[in-house]
């Protein structure tokens, strides 16, 4: 499959366009990359500007430039950074893993299959969606707490492999209810069971959605805070959005140069996983191209 | 017990899953492990972190696992734990919140320990009012603060302005403010920030008036006319242009990177003299700390010492006396007092307060020589906040910022303050 | 698409399982379902296993006093009738959440849709700019986002900056009573791209022989978009549309760390799940947070209900 993959390269209409719109549309683009790069310039920035100088200045350039928050905020804490960074890695890649194994899975039983009672599991699978999270938090918690799960990362994970996220469900439901039904259809005619119309069929036609299924769990599990502020309290347990709250405490003296440091190093493996990830987005409509 | 009842009636409520606490949970009751937690940043976990390793290795290994958040995160995350039943052994409290605790049984009363574990004889016995609610003593203040003004020499000097002396009286503050404001050597740049919705600052203004923000029975201790009066005083300080206006001040969220003086707006601003080396460490220029304003010259009795933070101990411990001996070996041992320094506010024992002056540096001066050279200006200490207080707070800040912005006059500013208090104390 | 087949196949299969119900023998009846749960039973074990029973919790919580530190009393609807007749904030951070919902969800939606289609094909250097426009969203509600759109927003921010080249001096959009909630659907909007990366999978997924046939057919590309993009994308603009207004009716982070908490200046930014956590964890009412929870949960669930009974007219699913 890989080489017809690349094979089925998607046709490209670079040529079609005219030069003076290319660089129109260009032009349009880097401008708008502008203001969506500017935070990140402005974080560069103040992570190596004088602590006294990074809310009283509005500039962009610092007036001098010092790379000692990086060193203060690898090492300034009980533990090092790079701990944080790979409890963050291990827990977004389970939940990456989690998220995509088990909502496939659900979403398949809602899109394709019928049974009993589907409507209403759709409903109330939907419902989970509305409810605050912050009035289910301490239930939630008494639970995990008579589990003996608090202090691991076992609450932030097994939901996950238990499709509690409604969101990812609803999303591959609507993708998978988008692939030509005459497919499956035609293969539950030659007597394929609802598996391998699922595993053979189903998921190889839907690397864009489960691409896209990958790259938001992995970067809201990076970034989410609550979850690993309620759950981990071990600072050895603790993940990089945790660690980064150490730096800053808004009643005594706080660490900014340290925090924006380490933010901006945090940015770099989800930068990474994105721009790998997206790659399925595009070899997704080639295996589509390809099957049909 | 109380643990027993809560646990029962709280899976009454429809939890049949929970009866999976069958499994049982008490990864955290180990022997000779306490567990701490307080609110703070990097500085404040080496310096506690230090006096646990001490503590360890003088007191049979007894070890101390500590958690720390900064202030925002670590209430959720408290509430949490003790609501299931799962609080640290040690747990640092504010005076706004011990009140809340305490009440609904979340502390351990420790009157019992005194004097056999905690040896508090050298406090300042107001000091240690400040930490009993209803009669039972539940909190050990870990340091005295008061509330003050921070001051911008730097910008003071530049318009060619006497910073303000502890004589100072909120009428010749504005006029102060003004010059400054007028003088122009900094770009959108004013005399001081609005304190309007402060209540430290509001609190102050009415102790000088002979009033109080709550009465020791939990009710309100000031009237209308007060408050219109506060609020009048305030609206002429910001047609002066003595005070930035509303939108700048409303980018203050009670956080020291926020301050009008952080951000570089005012040349004053109000907080607490604990919060100084974190002021001092944010604006380049050099600070200094004052006093809040006199209403006449000859009016005193505004500004108290104030328990900046407190050492409770769970009520869930499993452990109450080896929590006890730590909170004791952290306020009243001289080794623990040299690290621990001022950090958390000026040590409230007498020994450890003359063992920590000898080792401070310039700006950790600051603080100590304000708060013991308050003078006339100080006052007893009021009681602690009833519950509600909170959110007395929050409609403190709301109903100055209807007024700053125009949507509210003074006068009824102040009949609306003192509604809206009176129902919140009544709701409870 | 070989519509008569597909027809036929349905209506096989339909046939099938009425039958199956007719008849209502215990194994036909296994045969027929089976397969559903036990694709579904991962979801049914997390559901009835962690979702459930904090869910009903919650809902029991409504009806007590519970404090979060001392046993829940009973207090009946006490805390509904609350809501509904005594609590001026209720009504005023709905209003602030549905004037939030109401223009942020729309403009996100149509910047996202834009972009995706001018990011899907055709440009050299295209996944650069995809993770480009994808960062604003990667900050999430970090400090950073705080600080940031203070200096945007801010009476000397960049905004303020621009504007005075016109003669205009702006005030402090971000602490502003009048025009804080603006500067949150803008941060709102900026942020779109999860909405934008679901477009572009959903842009991947229409088959390029459809545009080929068409483009032999003479179709302009404008008509290709409203014959083929737009129907086809509608599944995936459903989607977008429910939980993107799910999200914005919960919203809670944005305004969070912008007012540091307060929802200030004068509760202009003091959105429904931000006055539900204050609540909660600031004034210790969990059982009253908990029935503002479930009140937010209905009308949530009424718009929901809405938006799926009005898709069988626009929405084209190929099923």
């Amino acid at each position: 499959m890989t080489a017809s993959v690349t094979a089925a390269r998607p046709p490209s209409d670079i040529t079609k366009r005219s030069l003076p719109a290319t660089l129109v549309i260009h032009a349009l683009l880097i401008a708008a990359s502008l203001l969506m790069l500017y935070p990140l310039l402005w974080m560069v920035s103040a992570s190596v500007r004088p602590e006294n100088e990074i809310f009283s200045s509005t500039s962009l350039i610092p007036s001098s430039v010092d790379f000692s928050s990086y060193v203060r905020g690898w090492t300034g804490l009980d533990i090092s950074f790079g701990r944080f960074f790979w409890n963050s890695l291990v827990i977004s890649l389970l939940v990456v893993a989690g998220n995509v194994i088990a909502c496939s899975l659900t979403a398949f039983a809602f899109a394709r299959l019928r049974f009993a009672g589907r409507n209403f599991w759709f409903a109330i699978m939907l419902g989970t969606l509305m409810i605050p999270y912050h009035v289910t938090l301490i239930p939630q918690y008494v639970l995990f707490l008579d589990l003996g799960w608090v202090n691991t990362i076992l609450p932030l994970v097994v939901p996950k492999f238990l499709a509690s996220d409604a969101f990812f469900i609803f999303l591959m439901v609507q993708f998978f209810r988008g692939i030509p039904r005459e497919l499956d259809e035609a293969a539950m005619m030659d007597g394929c069971s609802a598996w391998r119309i699922y595993w053979k069929i189903m998921l190889p036609l839907s690397l864009p959605v489960l691409a896209t299924a990958a790259i938001f769990s992995f970067i809201w599990t990076w970034d989410d805070f609550f979850g690993p502020l309620i759950y981990l309290n071990d600072m050895n347990t603790y993940t990089i959005q945790l660690g980064l709250r150490t730096f800053v405490d808004s009643t005594s003296a706080s660490d900014w140069g340290g925090l924006f440091a380490m933010s901006t190093l945090t940015l770099v493996p989800v930068f990474f996983f994105f721009l790998f990830f997206q790659r399925l987005l595009i070899e997704g409509i080639a295996t589509t191209g390809m099957k049909r | 017990m109380s643990f027993r009842v809560s646990r029962r009636n709280f899976m009454a409520g429809g939890a049949t899953l929970l009866s999976l606490s069958a499994l049982g949970n008490s990864a955290f009751a180990q022997e000779n492990r306490l567990r701490l937690i307080w609110w703070g940043s990097q500085p404040r976990a080496d310096r506690t972190n230090k006096v646990s390793d001490l503590f360890k290795t003088k007191n049979s290994g007894v070890a101390i696992t500590g958690e720390f958040l900064g202030w925002a995160d670590y209430w959720p995350r408290l509430a949490t734990q003790v609501a299931g039943r799962n609080a640290p052994d040690v747990i640092q409290m504010d005076y706004r919140y011990i009140v809340e605790y305490a009440r609904r049984g979340a502390l351990a009363p420790l009157e019992s320990y005194m004097p056999s574990k905690l040896q508090l004889d050298d406090f300042d016995p107001a000091q240690i009012e400040g930490g009993k609610v209803d009669g039972h003593f539940y909190g050990v203040s870990l340091g005295a603060n008061s509330a003050a003004t921070v001051i911008n020499t730097v910008a003071f000097k530049e318009a060619g302005i006497d910073v303000p002396t502890n004589k100072t009286t909120w009428e010749e503050f504005g006029k102060i403010g003004a010059e400054i404001t007028k003088a122009g050597k900094r770009k959108g740049y004013f005399g001081f920030a609005d304190g309007s919705g402060g209540e430290p600052l509001f609190e102050n203004y009415l102790r000088q008036r002979g009033k109080a923000l709550y009465t020791t029975d939990s009710k309100i201790a000031f009237g209308a006319e007060d408050a219109s009066e506060w609020f009048d005083m305030w609206a002429k300080f910001r047609e002066a242009g003595a005070c930035v206006t509303p939108d700048i001040q409303a980018l203050y969220k009670d956080t020291i990177d926020t301050s009008p003086l952080t951000v570089g707006k005012a040349a004053c601003d109000y907080a607490h003299s604990n919060q100084f080396v974190g002021y001092q460490a944010m604006v380049k220029d050099k600070l200094m700390l004052s006093n809040y304003m006199r209403i006449k010259p000859d009016s005193k009795g505004g500004h108290y010492r104030k328990p900046s933070m407190f050492f409770s101990v769970s009520a869930q411990s499993k452990a109450i006396d080896q929590a006890v001996d730590y909170v004791n070996f952290f306020v009243k041992n001289p080794d623990a007092a040299k690290i621990l320094d001022v950090e958390r506010g000026i040590p409230e024992s007498k020994a450890m307060r003359d063992v920590v002056a000898g080792t401070l540096d310039e700006t950790g001066k600051v603080p100590l020589e304000y708060v013991s050279g308050l003078g006339d200006l100080a006052g007893p200490l009021p009681p602690p906040p009833p519950t509600g207080a909170g959110e007395g707070q929050v409609v403190l800040r709301t109903i100055s910022e209807q007024v700053a912005f125009g949507q509210l006059t003074p006068a009824d500013a102040g009949k609306q303050l003192v509604d809206e208090i009176t129902r919140i104390l009544a709701r409870g | 698409m070989t519509n008569a087949m597909r027809t036929s196949a349905g209506a096989v299969t339909v046939e099938r399982y009425q039958g199956v119900r007719a008849d209502g023998r215990l194994r036909r009846l296994w045969n027929a379902n089976a397969p559903g749960y036990l694709f579904l039973l991962p979801w049914l074990i997390g559901f009835f296993g962690l979702t459930l029973g904090p869910a009903l919790i919650s809902l029991y919580l409504s009806f007590t006093d519970f404090d979060m530190l001392r046993a829940p009393g009973w207090v009946g609807a006490a805390n509904y009738v609350r809501i509904a007749t005594a609590d001026p904030k209720f009504a005023s951070a709905m209003s602030v959440t549905l004037t939030y919902v109401v223009l942020s969800v729309p403009f996100k939606l149509t910047f996202a849709l834009l972009v995706a289609l001018a990011l899907n094909r055709g440009l050299r250097g295209l996944p650069i700019y995809r993770a480009i426009f994808y960062l604003p969203s990667l900050l999430g509600g970090s400090v950073a986002i705080a600080v940031l759109w203070r200096q945007l927003f801010a009476s000397d921010g960049l905004v303020n900056a621009a504007l005075s080249h016109f003669g205009i001096v702006g005030p402090s959009w971000i602490s502003h009573p009048s025009y804080s909630i603006y500067t949150l659907v803008a941060l709102s909007v900026w942020q779109f791209g999860s909405p934008m990366i679901i477009f572009l999978a959903g842009l991947r997924q229409i088959p390029q022989d459809m545009y080929e046939a068409a483009s032999l057919d003479g179709a302009s590309k404008f008509r290709q978009f409203y014959k083929i993009t737009l129907p086809l994308l509608t599944p995936v603009i459903f989607f977008n549309a429910v939980v993107q207004t799910i999200d914005a009716f919960k919203a809670f982070t944005p305004a969070f760390i912008i007012s540091g908490g307060t929802g200030g200046p004068i509760n202009s930014t003091l959105f429904y799940t931000l006055y539900l956590y204050q609540e909660a964890f600031g004034n210790f009412r969990m059982g009253y947070a908990s029935a503002l929870a479930w009140i937010l949960v209905v009308i949530i669930a009424i718009f929901t209900a809405f938006s799926f009974l009005t898709s069988r007219y626009w929405v084209h699913y190929d099923d």
